[in-house]
């Protein structure tokens, strides 16, 4: 039997004794900050008796999602409504949930910042020049388009053109959001199929296109987008046998959440999405397939397969146009009818302010902070740029819950290390598809991350589920590969290489940590390198003990 | 104060859920009080739960063939009579399930039939979530075999007590004190230095396993973080030994759900202290295609568990385990526009052992009262089966841990 027996109420009260050690815990952190490079951080670690309860787990964050209250942890939380004072912590926070993590320059000028410019910053993206990524992009000339002569890389190269996305792009928060899409508007590469791997990089740039702007804007466009059309079956659905995919999972998933609707609705809806179809990639002519070998026919329409971008198109003749009743409405509705109707449903913002919260900030919130936000989604008209707005300006996302809050996700465990310690990944190092690269097992998927590739419709469900014996290897590993791939050199740290050991955990730290590290681990961090000969060796190790660390796996 | 790795050596500790150092206490105190008899009553049993994950259509693999309203709802879909395997004058198995088949000749096998809860949910995630709880209402805490886990929990603490053959710690192996161990690939299952595997004793890793001894256990996810890294190690190094010198008595075949049975055979011919196992076999959401898909993924299952049963058996160790599946719903009685079906209610679960006592229990549902627009109503509450396996096979009392005493069912030979 669960030893913690006492119902956890929600909202939660916080026990008084823990508000006390909470703002014990937030002067600690007003008075520390990040050191600068070179300099002995203060180490923001807890006392013994001090210190916060470990926030909850991954299962609450998925099942949070559900109408339903799920099973309460019976641990008391950190507090919501302590908030870390130190300016640079807090813009240390800001730009890991924002975005991927900042470089010391780029906390360094945040923390300088009012809490509304720096937020501002990220938020109001669309006017922020981004050309030093899209060269980056162009010179790396990703393979984004099946060819039956590089298939194996294809996959590799998409997940690697996402990473060097979030890695360098000079608007995090779009990159967050478009990788929050993709785990809510799920589609899986595997159910598309590798000739139309295309497809998904289209849904992506999608995505991306509506990152911060009107929910109903996003749903309507991936509604019809070809991969998710192709991935929820909407391409089958017919008058004669509407599918209740799509509508099923766009209630249960998308947008409302279970418990909001019935299955009369899954079924009316059903009807409504009909006829939806995709325009169909050109046959070769007659003339041409005679001049051709059967390989060479397969190739070259394999070829128009894997290059056609298919474009929506609604069948009448398939369409069931009659009357339908759908959340208590009645009339001839079509499938944008649908989404119209969902997206004025109260459930609907409750559901998309509460996933925004939990991927930004902390999982399982408390229903009354996330009314506030439900005030702004109303009064915006479903802006997803002031919803976001108004969670980075609260007080809450600041708070003790929130800093460390959530267990790292593999990508963010990548992109913040790029991000932190300045890495070049134009040269050839191993970011994804290790496999392909190394012909052993693909550490990258082992961490139970595969861009393109969410294990399910339901997406990652992430939180403490990262964490298990089978992925505390994988991502140790995943460091190794990547730090020290073989038959190259090792990844290189100009900034750290020529510190002695101490100022060089010390600036391993303050860029991957906040500076926050238990002293007995500087110590043993310091006692190894010291042992290597190579500055660059010694840099690596230095990294990668860091960015293994139990501090690192927390963002 | 006692540091955390005191409870930890103790076998006490939180991992599912983070913790504080306040109910750490109450676990070492509830570990104090707990009885020590309950781990030597249950003796070593093994329960191997096998999740069918997406809605596996019972109706087709125990088909009640003898209901004309079953070819009747399924003119396409519906398996002709003269290929299925009778058991009896109204029950035969699917025409892949010869291994199984086999074994219920030799006495060895059990099918519940109608296995459901009270409303059922036919969102895959939310119905999932209730069989992983063992509560519709989702107010029990953990998972049902992570409470299991829990209340068998003794002082020697192996990594392997409750194991996933994959990469994660499923739900329902989710558990308050027992840290579960998740192992994909046994090659990948340990500390690589330069593309290297190496022992954890090697500089590197030993240096990056302090820092885990060292993080403050009072930190956020202090408990979570620290247990994972000794698990992984701990169970890396018992697997290693074993996994040298483990000959599989039989050929698996060539499957990742073989592999996972493969594995979980491995730590049990091991010694490894295992006794709940879990792995998953996926893709029975069958809304198309199910005429091809269905019967592959039931010759899987078939070959997966037959190899399984007879490596155990030839290692003699097939005494001490039983195998049961689940899954989180069944499938529409109609079958749809693409000759498949879509999601259902009751379903049924197969057990597997030298302990059971072979029959096919629980009521068949009927194939035209029908609920929820052409669904099963469930005859057996899940519940009941989780209560038999865990008293009647694991040898604990369930009532603690399925919130009340749900009736048990025969399909255990006595003792």
């Amino acid at each position: 039997m669960p030893v913690d027996e006492e119902p956890v109420a929600r909202p939660e009260k916080t026990p008084g004794f823990l508000q006390r050690r909470s703002t014990r815990r937030a002067v600690v952190m007003g008075t520390a900050g990040i050191a600068a490079a070179g300099a002995t951080a203060a180490v923001i670690g807890l006392t013994a008796e001090g210190g916060a309860a470990s926030p909850v787990s991954g299962d609450v964050e998925r099942t949070a999602l559900l109408s339903t209250t799920p099973a309460a942890p019976a641990t008391p939380r950190p507090s919501s409504t302590a908030v870390v004072t130190d300016a640079r912590l807090r813009a240390a926070h800001l730009l890991r949930r924002a975005g991927f993590g900042g470089s010391l320059a780029e906390i360094e000028e945040f923390a300088g910042l009012s809490r509304e410019e720096a937020v501002s910053q990220l938020v109001d993206f669309d006017q922020v020049d981004n050309s030093a990524l899209d060269a980056r992009i162009t010179a790396a000339n990703f393979q984004l388009t099946y060819t039956a002569s590089a298939r194996g890389q294809l996959i590799a190269d998409m997940q690697k053109w996402w990473l060097t996305r979030m890695a360098y792009t000079a608007r995090p928060l779009e990159e967050r959001l478009t990788l929050i899409w993709h785990s809510l508007l799920t589609s899986q590469i595997s159910k598309i199929g590798g000739q139309r791997a295309s497809w998904m990089v289209w849904q992506n740039e999608l995505f991306r296109k509506h990152a911060a702007g009107r929910f109903d804007d996003l749903v309507q466009a991936v509604a019809k987008d070809p991969a998710m059309m192709m991935y929820l079956d909407s391409v089958e659905s017919s008058k004669e046998h509407p599918n209740e995919n799509f509508p099923r999972e766009l209630m249960e998933l998308y947008t409302m959440g279970e418990g909001n609707y019935s299955e009369d609705d899954v079924r009316e809806s059903a009807r409504a999405f009909t006829g939806w179809r995709l325009s169909r990639p050109p046959f070769l002519s007659r003339e041409e397939r005679a001049k051709l070998s059967d390989a060479e026919r397969l190739e070259r329409q394999m070829e128009i397969i894997s290059t056609y971008r298919p474009d929506f198109v609604f069948d009448a003749r398939e369409h069931d146009s009659g009357e339908k009743t759908f959340l208590g409405k009645t009339g001839m509705f079509n499938g944008e009818d649908i989404i119209a109707i969902i997206m004025e449903q109260a459930a609907t913002g409750r559901y998309v302010c509460a996933r925004l919260w939990s991927e930004l900030a902390y999982a399982d919130p408390e229903p009354e902070l996330i009314e506030r936000f439900e005030g702004v989604w109303k009064n915006s008209g479903h802006s997803i740029r002031e919803v976001v707005r108004a969670i980075l300006l609260s007080d809450e996302f600041y708070s003790e819950r929130a800093y460390r809050g959530k267990v790292r996700s593999p990508v963010e465990l990548l992109v913040g290390l790029v991000r932190g310690t300045e890495i070049d990944l134009s040269r050839d190092v191993a970011i994804a598809g290790g496999a392909a690269r190394t012909g052993r097992s693909n550490f990258y998927s082992g961490m139970d991350q595969v861009l393109f590739e969410p294990p399910n419709v339901a997406g990652w469900a992430g939180g403490t589920g990262w964490l298990s014996s089978s992925t505390f290897f994988a991502r140790a590993n995943f460091l190794d590969e990547f730090l020290f791939p073989r038959g190259r050199g090792v990844v290189t740290f100009p900034a750290l290489a020529g510190l002695p050991a101490d100022a060089m955990v010390s600036a391993a730290a303050d860029r991957l940590v906040d500076g926050d590290l238990a002293a007995a681990s500087r110590t043993a961090i310091s006692v190894l390198v010291d042992g290597i000969r190579n500055p660059d060796e010694r840099a690596a190790t230095a990294v990668y003990l860091v960015a293994a660390s139990p501090e690192f796996q927390l963002i | 104060m006692l540091s955390r790795r005191d409870f930890v050596k103790g076998g006490v500790a939180l991992v599912s859920i983070g913790t504080t150092a306040n109910s750490l206490l109450k676990g070492a105190v509830a570990f104090a009080a707990q009885n020590p008899a309950l781990a030597q009553a249950s003796s070593g049993k093994i329960l191997v739960l096998v999740q069918l994950a997406g809605g596996n259509d019972f109706t087709n693999t125990l088909v009640p063939y003898a209901d004309p309203a079953y070819y009747a709802a399924r003119p396409t879909l519906g398996t002709p009579a003269e290929t299925l395997l009778k058991l009896d004058d109204s029950a035969a198995l699917a025409p892949q399930l010869t291994g199984l088949k086999g074994l219920w000749d030799e006495g060895r096998v059990a099918f519940v039939r109608g296995v459901g809860y009270p409303n059922q949910n036919y969102s895959h995630f939310k119905s999932m979530a209730i069989w992983e709880a063992g509560d519709p209402e989702l107010k029990l805490d953990h998972g049902w075999l992570g409470r299991t886990l829990d209340s068998m929990e003794s002082e020697a603490h192996d990594p392997f007590f409750g194991f996933n053959a994959g990469g994660s710690t499923p739900p329902a192996l989710r558990s308050e004190h027992v840290p579960v161990t998740a192992v994909a690939n046994p090659n990948d299952f340990g500390f690589r230095e330069r593309g290297q595997a190496v022992q954890p004793t090697a500089a590197r890793s030993s240096t990056l396993m302090k820092l885990y001894e060292e993080y403050p256990a009072n930190s956020p996810f202090g408990v979570l973080l620290e247990t994972t890294a000794e698990t992984a190690v701990s169970a890396s190094t018992s697997l290693a030994a074993v996994h040298q010198a483990y000959v599989p008595a039989v050929e698996y075949p060539d499957s990742s759900f073989a592999s996972g049975l493969k594995l979980i055979a491995e730590t049990i011919a091991g010694g490894l202290g295992i006794r709940v196992g879990h792995v998953t076999l996926g893709g029975f959401d069958t809304h198309t295609n199910q005429q091809e898909d269905h019967p592959a993924l039931l010759q899987t299952l078939d070959e997966g568990l037959t190899a399984f049963y007879r490596d155990l058996a030839a290692h003699g160790r097939a005494d001490d385990v039983v195998v049961a599946t689940w899954t989180e719903f069944s499938r529409r009685v109609e079958e749809n526009a693409n000759g498949s079906t879509d999601h259902g209610s009751a379903g049924g679960m197969i057990v597997l052992g030298n302990g059971v006592q072979r029959g096919i229990y629980g009521d068949q549902p009927s194939l035209t009262n029908l609920i929820d627009r052409g669904n099963l109503l469930y005859t057996v509450d899940f519940r009941s089966v989780y209560a038999t396996l865990i008293e009647k096979w694991l040898g604990v009392p369930s009532s603690d841990l399925m919130g009340q005493q749900w009736p048990t069912l025969p399909i255990f030979r006595a003792a």
